[in-house]
């Protein structure tokens, strides 16, 4: 039985139409009309224990939304969902021990009590034992380092510091599902770095973990499934390494040769390739699908036509593929 | 018992970060002294003018000045977070409140604590001992323990109102608890003898928005003054059915929440 499983998922807002200013905000009083907008539209999902799964999509394509209606914040306008069987709603309290939510945009943590304070708060609401917490904050603190922000204030912690308490805080109660909507927005690098880490440990253990983010890299190496959104529809839902080897077939050789080399010649010992001339004439750029020859076959061939200074491969990047998906480009499925 | 224990337990949080600002503290619970000491000289000069109003007296009509006084410092010091709720609603607080294993309105209820509700629940409490000094009530233990049951109901009655009355803030959108705020004055109204209002009022301060619960009818009943002094055994009935209407509402319109940032 899948952990998260959503059937025909619908939401709709409705939005006041207002006219500009207090003249439009009076004639709404007396002629009240309003526009529908389809946040989430028919949406099937269905995730299995253990499972991480990236959820991309541009701008207002439904993804917090989405996150909010699988978390049982949001009730559907129609369709359904359930967390482990059972309904988020109906069932809330039991639902909100298997899952824990993470809005990068948004704190849970109180602004006016030190981290530790809140979470300590969060301990007793979730009812953990003193022992299990203490193994579980030891367990946070090795890859968030959490120590040294403890004592802080919420109102005082910078975003980097902020994420890792609220990480810490959204996966106290070890959830069975955790859900994590745009959890690096804004950091930097670094801490980019150790919250993907951290991420890894958290799925290494079993947890059941839906990411949402803007940022690629978060997902690569991180997520093996992947599903698009756009418009409030799933354009794609499959295996990420697979529409890598649909998508993301081209590699890019840049080749520099110790002198000028005929253009015709290199292009006539590659036939299948598109062979270019980069900013100066010794740099070339090999274009070629990685199914039809591989880069070394291209280095030999050219390696009998020039002097080879040097030698660099492009692997396109998931981001280029979505990009392109995104743009319209490329259609999934 | 977890629920209440871990109210105390959210309060408290918020309790300890609220010391810090010492002065704050104490101006707010001089103020709250002071607005039921106006209170009082404006109940004073008035009865200097007549004797009684219907046959309610000074000493009676200031134990209804203490019950509104009272119930109203206990949802100032442990609801306050109510009146936030607008906000809330509308930063989209709510979000992690949903997802945490304790109930929502409780969450949004302890988020504040309002420390002039403890002056007002000394001055309400002195007012109600003197009124009642004053009073010739024979006193039996059973008497006694009814003034106590019905003194927790009208407690429950005007939180249960401010909790519908903040509630409604799922259906409008201003961030501010406007319509809460309003129908908290009209409850001032429920401080004077039922019977001076003309019949709408009646039916609107008995029925619609029983302000006259946490008051009048209980001391009515309790001094054996008035009409329908029998009225004021019903309260504790009418406390709960405040509370499963005010539960009601809140469910209703928490299917509503759309969070933020849509």
């Amino acid at each position: 039985m899948p952990i998260v499983e959503a059937k025909a998922l619908t939401k709709v807002f409705r939005r006041p139409d207002k006219g500009p200013g207090l003249g439009g905000s009076v004639k709404h009083l007396f002629a009240r009309r309003f526009t529908d907008k389809v946040a989430v539209d028919h949406v099937d999902l269905s995730i299995e224990a253990g499972e991480a799964v990236a959820y991309v999509g541009p701008n207002g394509a439904g993804k917090s939304t989405t996150v909010k209606l699988l978390s049982g914040i949001l009730v559907p306008t129609s369709g359904e969902v359930r967390i482990d069987g059972l309904h988020p709603q109906r069932d809330r309290m039991t639902v909100a021990h298997r899952i824990g939510v993470l809005f990068g945009q948004r704190t849970q943590l109180w602004w006016d009590l030190p981290v530790a304070e809140s979470l300590a708060v969060l301990r007793d609401l979730y009812g953990i034992d003193r022992a299990t917490y203490r193994k579980r904050l030891a367990r946070f603190d090795e890859v968030l380092a959490l120590g040294e922000i403890l004592p802080v204030m919420g109102r005082k912690l910078s975003l980097g510091q902020r994420m890792r308490a609220d990480l810490a805080a959204a996966l106290l109660h070890a959830p069975r599902v955790v859900y994590l909507d745009e959890p690096t927005i804004g950091l930097d690098l670094a801490v980019k770095d150790r919250v993907r880490e951290f991420f890894r440990s958290v799925r290494d253990e079993g947890t059941t973990v839906m990411l949402t983010s803007h940022d690629l890299a978060d997902i690569e190496g991180f997520c093996r499934r992947l599903v698009i959104i756009d418009e409030g529809r799933i354009i794609f839902d499959g295996d990420l390494e697979a529409v890598k080897d649909r998508f993301a077939r081209e590699r890019i050789l840049h080749i520099e040769t110790a002198r000028p080399a005929p253009l015709e010649t290199l292009r006539a010992s590659l036939p299948g390739a598109e062979v270019t001339v980069e900013d100066t004439p010794v740099r070339y750029a090999v274009r070629f699908d990685r199914f039809a020859m591989t880069a070394g076959q291209v280095v030999t061939a050219l390696a009998g036509l020039a002097e080879l200074v040097d030698i660099r491969v492009d692997e396109p990047s998931i981001e280029d593929v979505i990009r392109r998906v995104y743009s319209g480009e490329l259609v999934l499925g | 018992m977890r629920t209440p224990r871990l109210y105390l337990r959210l309060l408290g949080a918020h309790f300890r970060s609220m010391l810090e600002y010492e002065a704050d503290f104490v101006i707010l619970a001089l103020a709250t002294v002071l607005m039921q000491v106006v209170n009082i000289v404006f109940l004073a000069a008035l009865f200097a003018k007549v004797p009684d109003v219907h046959g309610w007296t000074f000493w009676s009509v200031l134990i209804m000045f203490g019950a509104v006084a009272l119930a109203e410092g206990f949802c100032s010091l442990f609801f306050d977070g109510m009146w936030s709720l607008a906000w809330q609603i509308n930063r989209g607080d709510l979000d992690y409140f949903l997802v945490r294993p304790y109930p929502v309105a409780l969450q949004s209820s302890s988020a504040n604590v309002g420390i002039n509700g403890l002056s007002n629940i000394v001055m309400g409490g002195i007012m109600i001992g003197t009124g009642l000094a004053h009073a010739d009530i024979p006193w039996t233990p059973w008497r006694a323990l009814l003034g106590v049951i019905l003194l927790i109901s009208s407690v429950v009655i005007k939180l249960s109102i401010n909790l519908a009355t903040n509630a409604v803030s799922f259906w409008l959108s201003s961030p501010t608890p406007m319509f809460a705020f309003a129908m908290h004055q009209v409850g001032d109204l429920a401080r004077f003898p039922l019977s001076v209002y003309p019949v709408a009022l009646k039916a609107v301060l008995g029925a619609v928005l029983p302000f006259a619960f946490i008051s009048f009818f209980p001391t009515a009943y309790l001094l054996d003054t008035g009409q329908s002094r029998w009225l004021g055994l019903i309260t504790p009935l009418v406390a709960a059915y405040c509370a499963g209407a005010a539960a009601l509402v809140f469910k209703r319109g928490l299917r509503r929440y759309e969070s933020a940032g849509n």
